[in-house]
């Protein structure tokens, strides 16, 4: 299945049609990979689902947002580092030992408790917890990227819940 | 939310365009869409937007969690599939 082809501008019906695409074609591939259904399974499968649900709408966003990259590092960091678990009795790739570096050195330390010199009230700091990759942005750049997210997100919600209820009615 | 803070980069933050990204914000939450734009101060807009998202969150959470189960539940041999690898192709 082709991928329609990205616009530029995150215009509702065409943002809704290109996230249903994606988080169609991400559930397809889990539901390849499907086994013996038990309660660890489908704890497992509601944990894939949710996160074919937040990577298909960092994927169809792309590299445009702070939002978007910030989930689709943290996606791929994932993946490396499942990935190092398993190769254990392997030599250490350096070449993903030298890139993580470079990864984590980018980024300011997002744990540390964030102290605003200006005093601004803790609903700014609440926002920036919830909203990905706003750690360190200003304001201005702040709710320009919540706007968006909140957008994304309202989107991908109303995909989910079309699909839920086609699914449970055919 | 303070207003005053200059930007780190050349740019400096104006009063005008913290209102307008506020604006715009509001126009966003389902809560405040109805009122008149300058009702609704900065930090109610704030606030009702960290509560919209973590409730965007928990939805995605529930609705993921619905999915996962209708999944599992469609048989591959069912029609049921065949519509949705229809819709898939």
């Amino acid at each position: 299945m082709s991928p329609p082809q990205q616009p530029s501008s995150t215009n509702p019906n065409s943002l809704k049609i290109r996230l249903t695409h994606r988080f169609l074609h991400n559930l397809n591939n889990l539901n390849k990979k499907r086994s013996n259904l038990d309660n660890t399974q489908i704890h497992q499968r509601y944990n894939r689902v949710k996160l074919a649900a937040y990577a298909s709408m960092a994927h169809v966003v792309g590299s445009r947002r702070a939002w978007s990259r910030a989930i689709l590092w943290k996606i791929r960091n994932r993946k490396v580092s499942t990935r190092h678990k398993r190769v254990d009795h392997k030599p250490t790739n350096h070449h993903h030992a030298r890139s993580i570096k470079r990864r984590t050195t980018n980024h300011s330390n997002p744990k540390r408790e964030y102290v605003d010199p200006n005093g601004n009230s803790g609903q700014e700091v609440k926002l920036r917890k919830l909203v990905p990759g706003v750690e360190t942005m200003d304001a201005c750049g702040l709710l320009d990227e919540t706007a968006d997210y909140i957008k994304c997100l309202a989107t991908q919600v109303e995909v989910m819940r079309n699909l839920v209820d086609l699914f449970s009615t055919i | 939310m303070s207003s005053r803070r200059s930007g780190s980069g050349a740019s400096r933050i104006t009063d005008d365009q913290i209102i307008d990204l506020v604006s715009k914000l509001q126009q966003l939450l389902p809560e405040l869409r109805n009122r008149r734009s300058n009702k609704a101060s900065a930090s109610k807009v704030l606030q009702e937007t960290c509560n919209y998202v973590r409730s965007l969150h928990k939805e995605v959470d529930d609705l993921s969690d619905r999915l996962s189960r209708l999944l599992s539940t469609i048989d591959d041999d069912s029609p049921q599939a065949s519509i949705i690898r229809s819709l898939l192709n």
